[in-house]
């Protein structure tokens, strides 16, 4: 963090880094509070409710807004889809970073985040939290590997980028099997929650739904992200480029919704739909704005075709979707029913609503990603396929 | 139910008279605060309607489950079950992620969240008192229950011990004993006069809640090598296309300049 201020002291730091260096500093306070006095004295987090705000935005979130750097990877390396290289670096970067964050916060999260690395040396393999775990700290190496090209060049040390493009396929292949595993084994960490998870929600095949929907919130991520670099790194949005990316949503949201209701059709859980209360509003919100709204939308090609449209659009998939995480991992959850008589240990929060101190260390979090993603776009050539692009039209 | 020295024990509600003795003596034999108990009792009040009024409590602990939920969902591998019974808890091990208290469908496991990192914070919850029943002594809490609500022996017994007591009154209980098949069946066999729900125990099939979630796990090797060898294919065949694409084209191109070259 030290280097960081260093470097935007001499650049004349602006308002909006300086905004996120001390949401950064608070979060980084609450953290040290959290390491001497616990959990406890900074969240409403309690047996009650073990997990809940972190979980559902740090882990659920922070994965899924990552998975457009695995989609960029697929779609340049593994399909020579080449024109679509600019969106590549830019996804990979968001990607590495955000991973960055999970780790992080879950180092907060974690009761004992100095023991994270135990997850290498006692392996219980019936765990899903398990194969997560080894996925995350596999993929992050893996992500570093495919953004080196990227720094080296910025250092200049062409040999060494070329050296790794020359050998990146392995990496590019491990790196998709790697995000398809814990994208979906995301959904199956809920699988042994048959008592406990809302039966709208709640089915074997959540693996499947959370892979296909990570799909759709990694284009909405690149789409969202180019469109907000563009305009404060006043770069050129390739607009045209969104539009032919823009075309996966209706397969992708289409085939999300077909599984949704196949699957609530053979559980007969149809009925739910309209008589759980607020699990039926929960539900129908993610699903109007996180699916069949954007479906119809980005099935209109003008409506893809204009920036705004992209723009908003995107936002409401990433909306939907993300209400979809926190309905699963928190919304839909229900422990066992406080008891009548309850020692102390168990009467903190029964009812839960995460703290301010819980909500800005995830806040702190997020916009040290924030901040790293604009300070590798400034020093890094991140964008530079675009730039070039630019000047040559 | 094959049932070698397997420990378990049977806690009947309508011998329970709410005096919370096994709470105290659970946390003086384990040593545990007084308000970190590994025991808890919960009563549901008084219901119905004077002068035919109920009244229940249940003593909760770990149900020392058949087929803990804990351990398949602990990543680390710090709970074991005991071949005689107890579900134990390693705190060596733990990292803290809490994912056990997650998978449990008692919500047994209970987590410090009042600690720091120098005081460490770890899971609790009941151990069967191995340290009594390896010496052939019972559990604290059955030692030192006045009503017999608590007894402990052989699952096996218990559970012909519990269907007796239910076939001698069976207008004082439900017919049913609680925990005989419930998640896999469990070493926690509960009886009770009044529905199971009201004790503030989850109506459970009889497989396990962790089932599922194994079955899924059990793909993911297969999954990952397949994919992988499907990612590659992919790759390769998309290669080799483009590759052939540009030759064509480059074929073409020099047939052209020949011909070109021929009409001059």
């Amino acid at each position: 963090m030290k280097m960081q201020i260093a470097i935007n002291k001499r650049l004349h730091i602006g308002l909006l880094p300086l905004i996120l260096l001390v949401l950064m500093g608070i979060a980084f306070v609450i953290a040290m509070v959290r390491y001497i006095y616990g959990i406890g004295a900074i969240s409403n987090l309690s047996n009650s409710y073990p997990w809940a705000f972190w979980i559902s935005f740090d882990l659920f979130t922070g994965v899924a807004i990552s998975s457009g750097g695995f989609l960029m990877a697929a779609t340049v390396y593994i399909f020579e889809l080449k024109q679509f290289k600019p969106l590549l670096r830019p996804s990979i970067l968001t990607a590495f970073l955000g991973y960055i964050m999970v780790v992080i916060a879950l180092l907060v999260d974690l009761g004992h985040p100095e023991r994270i690395w135990y997850m290498l040396i006692h392996m219980n393999g019936t765990s899903v939290l398990l194969e997560i775990g080894l996925c995350v700290m596999t993929y992050l190496t893996v992500l570093a590997i495919e953004f080196a090209p990227v720094l080296f060049e910025g250092l200049k040390w062409q040999k060494f980028a070329n050296l790794i493009h020359r050998f990146i396929m392995p990496f590019v292949i491990l790196g998709v099997v790697l995000s398809t595993l814990h994208q979906s084994s995301l959904g199956s960490l809920l699988i042994i929650q048959p008592a406990k998870l809302f039966p709208l929600w709640w089915t074997p095949i959540l693996p499947v739904l959370f892979f296909v929907s990570a799909i759709s919130i990694g284009l909405s991520m690149i789409i969202f992200e180019s469109t907000l670099s563009a305009r404060y790194f006043k770069l050129g949005l390739e607009t045209h480029l969104l539009e032919k990316l823009a075309r996966a949503y209706p397969f992708v949201l289409g085939l999300y919704l077909v599984i949704k209701f196949t699957q609530l059709t053979l559980a007969h859980s149809l009925g739910l739909l309209f008589t759980s209360g607020l699990m039926s509003v929960l539900f129908w919100t993610e699903i109007l704005v996180g699916a069949l709204i954007p479906l119809v939308l980005f099935s209109i090609r003008k409506f893809r075709q204009s920036a705004r449209g992209q723009f908003y659009g995107a936002i409401m998939v990433l909306l939907g979707m993300i209400l979809n995480r926190f309905d699963v991992s928190w919304f839909g959850v229900k422990h066992p029913d406080p008891l009548t008589y309850i020692p102390t240990f168990m009467a903190n929060n029964v009812h839960y609503f995460p703290s301010l101190p819980e909500v800005l260390v995830s806040v702190g979090i997020f916009s040290g990603g924030i901040l790293a993603f604009g300070l590798a776009v400034k020093y890094l050539p991140v964008f530079e396929t675009e730039q070039h692009h630019d000047r040559a039209s | 139910m094959a049932d070698i020295q397997h420990k378990a024990f049977i806690f009947d509600a309508t011998r329970c008279i709410d005096c919370r003795a096994c709470m105290v003596a659970c946390s003086v034999e384990n040593k545990i605060d007084m308000d970190k108990t590994r025991i808890w009792v919960s009563g549901i009040g008084m219901k119905g309607q004077f002068p035919n009024l109920t009244r229940a409590s249940m003593v909760y602990h770990c149900m020392h489950c058949n087929e803990p939920d804990c351990l398949s969902a602990c990543p680390v591998g710090a709970y074991s079950k005991r071949i005689d019974g107890p579900v134990l808890y390693n705190p060596t091990k733990c990292i803290g992620c809490r994912y056990c208290m997650n998978a449990c469908p008692f919500g047994v496991p209970h987590f410090d969240f009042d600690k720091g990192l120098l005081q460490g914070a770890f899971i609790d919850k009941c151990t069967m008192c191995p340290q009594r029943i390896d010496i052939g002594l019972q559990p604290a809490c059955v030692a030192t229950c006045p009503t017999n609500a608590l007894v402990f022996g052989e699952r096996a017994d218990l559970v012909a011990e519990a269907h007796a007591r239910i076939q001698a009154h069976p207008d004082r209980y439900v017919n049913h004993v609680y925990g005989e098949f419930e998640n896999g069946g469990t070493s926690y066999l509960i009886l009770s006069h009044v529905p199971f729900t009201e004790l503030g125990l989850p109506p459970l099939t009889e497989r396990p809640v962790k089932e599922v979630s194994e079955e899924v796990m059990g793909f993911t090797i297969p999954f990952a090598l397949s994919w992988a060898a499907v990612l590659s294919g992919t790759a390769m065949a998309v290669h080799w296309f483009n590759k052939r694409k540009e030759a064509i084209a480059a074929e073409k191109e020099a047939k052209a300049k020949q011909l070109e070259e021929a009409d001059k």
